[in-house]
């Protein structure tokens, strides 16, 4: 479990943001958070999966895979906002994270 | 069965340039690509030379392939890609104008090149780097097309396979443009280990470019190349419809299995000259009627020797009127890309009315005494051209092409 603070969700934002920025060649000024990941930027979901790998090792995070997973069916992500949501509740709840929906 | 089977657009990339015309003028002043091995230290190999595409090329390759997926791709599957791009652009083809779910993609993998030789191999994109099916898959992908796209593999025959194949859908009215072709690079350490294991490969390590040199008494084994030869293969109803530009018709082809070895060619080239039978009667053309026969002529004692006997077989005295010429003196054995690159040199040879040459013939062997087009280009008006790749484990083909009535250059 890691706490929250707003250093973090800078530093996940920043991350998120140069990923895309440089993962699908577009301009950094051009992502906000209602960037649609598919849509605006022509990406794909692995690279979900390779950010989850980049956070799981920067923040040395204990969650598998499938309970993120489920996570997702049920919290479906489309842009860049919802995705840095996603990450903070990761980042947070770690293998908790499908306790916070009941 | 449908009406002809025409050729619309192509492309080459090979140690002898990125694109068509600088292949081409290479072949024709009887270049050679092969040099001293630069993608790996090849000094612990017994082989040290290869015939590899310029290092110029990713740069070139940047305009068609966007970063993410190249990162996804070999090395191999961007050559293929690019290659791909350019053959199609080169067709005129706008498949937002023709029907997507009747375009397919046949491609001849041999393997995705995901050596020890690749970079940048990771746990994200060793899946993709490794699926042999790629090639094709990321072709179909970039163009949305719907129709079939897959990949077939008979070792050094694997595109010439592909074309025929793409030929068949097109002939059986399965679909009005097939993409068809091959790449391959099996530049890297273990398979030239590999290769040298077997005696295959040339050892004659300097200077590089003389070490190819098919139907030489002196020649000693094959010199390894990569490439990637793409064509777009159409029904000429297609072709006609979008008045498209028509390099050639293709005529018919045969592929056949030697059920003999895995690696040395049936004697006397038994069934090398079983397969340019089968082919000629397939496509209708009399042994009368070959003009040019573009070789698989890879520079080993045994192919040579054979491929030599089994177009005397065919052909019989006709045989010392007929052009034979190696492209691989030039390129080296581009092993899965072969058979379509050499089909594209075919073609290009037919409409330029010039015959490549066999360059480094310059002890030929006494036993093979055809016309092999030694060392210079030659001017010759060709109207039907064939041919031949003959791959490890008994894999034949060979393709017949026609000069297309209306091509104007």
């Amino acid at each position: 479990m890691v706490k929250i603070t707003e250093n973090i969700r800078a530093e996940v934002t920043g991350i998120i943001y140069n990923f895309f920025a440089d993962e699908c060649e577009v301009d950094l000024p051009t992502i906000n958070d209602n960037t649609n990941i598919i849509k605006d930027l022509d990406g794909d979901s692995l690279m979900f999966l390779e950010l989850i790998e980049i956070f799981k090792k920067k923040y040395n995070l204990d969650i598998e895979l499938k309970t993120i997973g489920k996570y997702a069916v049920k919290h479906p992500v489309q842009t860049i906002g919802e995705l840095i949501e996603m990450q903070m509740r990761i980042i947070e709840f770690e293998n908790k994270l499908l306790e916070t929906d009941k | 069965m449908s009406g002809k089977v025409v050729v619309t657009g192509m492309n080459i990339i090979s140690s002898l340039g990125l694109d068509l015309k600088s292949n081409w003028d290479n072949l024709t002043e009887g270049r050679s690509g092969v040099r001293k091995i630069r993608l790996f230290d090849a000094s612990d190999n017994i082989t040290q030379i290869a015939a590899e595409v310029p290092p110029e090329f990713e740069e070139y390759s940047r305009q068609y392939i966007k970063k993410r997926a190249g990162s996804q791709m070999t090395r191999i599957t961007r050559i293929c890609f690019t290659c791909a791009r350019e053959a199609i652009a080169q067709s005129g083809l706008n498949f937002e104008n023709v029907d997507k779910t009747r375009c397919a993609v046949i491609l001849g993998v041999v393997n995705t090149g995901n050596s020890s030789s690749e970079k940048d191999t990771t746990l994200q994109n060793s899946i993709f780097k490794n699926m042999t099916n790629a090639m094709s898959a990321w072709i179909s992908m970039e163009y949305q097309l719907m129709g079939p796209n897959f990949v077939v593999n008979t070792a050094c025959a694997s595109s010439a396979y592909a074309i025929g194949l793409g030929y068949d859908m097109i002939k059986y009215g399965q679909a009005d443009i097939v993409i068809v072709g091959g790449a391959d690079s099996i530049i890297n350490r273990e398979e030239i280990a590999g290769f040298n294991a077997l005696y295959a490969l040339s050892v004659q390590n300097d200077p590089p470019w003389k070490a190819s040199k098919p139907f030489s008494k002196d020649r000693d084994g094959f010199v390894i190349g990569e490439g990637a030869g793409i064509l777009i293969l159409e029904s000429e109803e297609s072709a006609r419809k979008r008045n498209a530009m028509i390099y050639a018709e293709m005529a018919g082809y045969a592929i056949s299995s030697e059920g003999y070895n895995i690696m040395a060619p049936m004697k006397d080239g038994e069934g090398m000259a079983y397969t340019m039978e089968k082919a000629l009667k397939n496509a209708g053309v009399s042994t009368g009627e070959v003009d040019y026969i573009n070789a698989h002529g890879t520079s080993t004692e045994l192919n040579d020797r054979y491929e030599t006997m089994a177009i005397k077989k065919v052909f019989g005295k006709r045989a010392y009127q007929i052009p034979v010429s190696s492209s691989k003196s030039m390129i080296g054995h581009t092993i899965g890309a072969a058979g379509a690159i050499e089909s594209i040199i075919t073609i290009l040879s037919i409409n330029n009315s010039i015959l490549t040459p066999t360059i480094n013939l310059d002890h030929p062997d006494p036993d093979l005494d055809l016309d092999y087009v030694p060392n210079k280009s030659r001017k010759k008006d060709i109207r039907t051209a064939i041919s031949n790749s003959f791959g490890f484990g008994g894999h034949n083909a060979t393709l017949i092409f026609k000069k297309y009535p209306n091509f104007a250059q």
